[in-house]
């Protein structure tokens, strides 16, 4: 919630204390993994699933593990708020969350909540993680993301998912790739959440809210 | 200290709990509590197949068990997390469908159906894969997405200060876990009682909602147990199972049952004796065990027995001595 608060803030130009001391929050916050313990566990193979636990990240809640939504909307944040805020922190933690996305792919190409596999099992990529962390990875030049834009389109051609067909929608868009536009009339969602999203999303819409230096 | 020495040192600590743990697991646990007083009742239905008439069945249960739903207003909470078409991850539609006819029939004052699931978004997208709004008559109308739902908070729970529960379960007279019978590499085995994680509102605790694995997967479920246990009851899909590495990427195992009954621990405990698993090495259900009875001789088993029915779920590695003898 607080990083959707800040690209809110940031794109409506806003720039006071509350907003710093967000980014402030938002840079004190670690995903509870990145400690000695579970890398130690991690090293020595106790840890059930393969994971990196080497990058912080952000999780749904303080005191909880990383995940890749709540990363993504911290990393469209603070790559949005960084050029008001001095210091090197949020480069710091920019780069370093991006390389965490970049860890947890699935080795289909794309992402789910953020646990590639399990008990040694690789596990499937969703639609709307995919598109979630290919907007936290905007900017980013790596064959991980050139790999999941092509999964983002597969997912986007075949989901039935409303929900992610429009994260889909945003996130192609923030690359630069062609989404088809929907036709006239084939959406709004019932559902508010949903229709804002569905709007977000078309060519007209305010997709590139998401984007790097993007202004809505 | 030097550092090849704190290395060492290190070592042997890590080896020294290691093999310590190794050697807590061998020993046998110690005895289990009496339980709440007089036996539970557990029914054990056999339908072989989803086209069996599942609602006669569901219902032959239910009164072996002696619940009395008139008036009340009912949840069912069914299993459903992931879909994938080569494997039964959900409590099949054709279960929950006869479940709505069932406690209409029996005078519920209202049945709806709640679910949140853990990992994916967008609950709808995966009823309609899992068949749910094709085979539940008047699905949407009844259904509500608990990620979701309005929230209210309760005093203390999993660590928590305030914890906060979705509207539609905490308002409900009666829970329904409609669950399905499956192994867990975290857990032994997921049936009614680790179903209620479902009850957990994504929407402030996020997907998955990791605040649970924290607080301890056995803790959070005899937690949520010791909540809702009081107005729930359980119907456990075995008709079609799954073994090995559940919950979500095993296979199929049919063990042709229903089991239902009032106390969840008891029907858990069934549960894991018809998938051939010793309940009393399963740990949620050691520590549930104030809440409802896991021995054998404290359940009035009803239906068939647990020997006309048992079929040996296969084991993911960490439980392979689970294996009831």
């Amino acid at each position: 919630m607080t990083a959707h608060a800040v690209t809110l803030a940031s794109v409506r130009g806003i720039d006071d204390a509350s907003v710093h001391a967000s980014v402030d929050w938002l840079l004190r916050v670690v995903g509870a993994e990145h400690n000695m313990w579970t890398r130690t566990g991690s090293f020595l193979h106790l840890i059930k699933a393969r994971l990196d636990v080497s990058h912080e990240g952000w999780p749904w809640r303080e005191g909880n593990a990383t995940w890749i939504e709540p990363t993504a909307h911290t990393l469209v944040a603070l790559k949005k708020i960084a050029s008001h805020y001095r210091g090197p922190e949020v480069e710091k933690r920019v780069r370093d969350g991006e390389q965490l996305v970049l860890s947890r792919r699935c080795t289909d190409g794309g992402w789910n909540y953020g646990t590639p596999n399990m008990l040694y099992f690789d596990l499937p990529s969703y639609p709307e993680t995919t598109a979630l962390a290919l907007l936290g990875l905007d900017g980013v030049n790596d064959p991980g993301v050139s790999q999941g834009l092509d999964v983002a389109r597969k997912f986007h051609a075949e989901t039935k998912s409303s929900l992610g067909k429009a994260w889909l929608q945003i996130a192609l868009r923030c690359h630069g790739k062609d989404v088809p536009t929907p036709a006239e009339g084939a959406f709004i969602s019932h559902d508010l959440m949903l229709a804002s999203l569905e709007l977000l999303g078309h060519p007209k819409g305010n997709y590139k809210l998401f984007q790097v230096g993007g202004r809505a | 200290m030097t550092r090849r020495k704190f290395a060492l040192l290190s070592g042997a600590a890590i080896v020294g709990g290691y093999g310590g743990i190794k050697a807590q697991k061998l020993q046998k646990p110690p005895k289990l509590p009496d339980g709440p007083v007089g036996n539970s009742a557990v029914a054990v239905i056999r339908a072989r197949s989803y086209s069996d008439d599942l609602a006669s069945r569901m219902l032959e249960g239910i009164r072996q068990c002696g619940l009395d739903v008139r008036g009340k207003r009912v949840l069912l909470k069914p299993n459903l997390v992931e879909f994938d078409p080569a494997t039964v991850i959900n409590t099949n539609a054709n279960v929950i469908a006869a479940a709505v006819e069932v406690f209409h029939q029996l005078g519920a004052a209202e049945v709806k159906i709640g679910e949140g699931p853990g990992h994916r978004r967008d609950t709808l997208d995966m009823a309609d894969d899992a068949r749910y709004r094709a085979l539940i008559p008047k699905f949407e109308s009844i259904f509500t997405d608990l990620n979701r739902d309005d929230v209210s908070s309760i005093k203390s729970f999993a660590g928590e200060e305030d914890f906060y529960f979705p509207k539609t379960v905490l308002g409900a007279d009666l829970i329904v876990s409609l669950a399905k019978m499956k192994t867990h590499h975290w857990a032994g085995a997921t049936l009614s009682m680790k179903n209620f994680f479902g009850v957990v509102p994504g929407s402030v605790y996020g997907w998955p909602k990791n605040k649970l694995h924290y607080y301890g997967i056995p803790e959070s479920i005899v937690a949520l147990n010791r909540q809702f246990g009081r107005k729930a009851f359980a119907i456990v899909d075995g008709v079609i199972g799954m073994e090995g590495n559940g919950p979500i990427q095993g296979t199929p195992k049919p063990a042709g049952v229903l089991v239902m009954g009032s106390d969840l621990v008891a029907v858990d405990s069934t549960c894991c004796r018809v998938m051939g698993i010793d309940p009393e090495k399963v740990s949620y259900l050691r520590m549930a065990a104030d809440l409802g009875h896991v021995r054998s001789e404290r359940i009035d088993q009803r239906g068939e027995t647990i020997a006309s029915v048992r079929t040996n779920f296969e084991l993911s590695h960490d439980f392979k001595d689970f294996r009831l003898a």
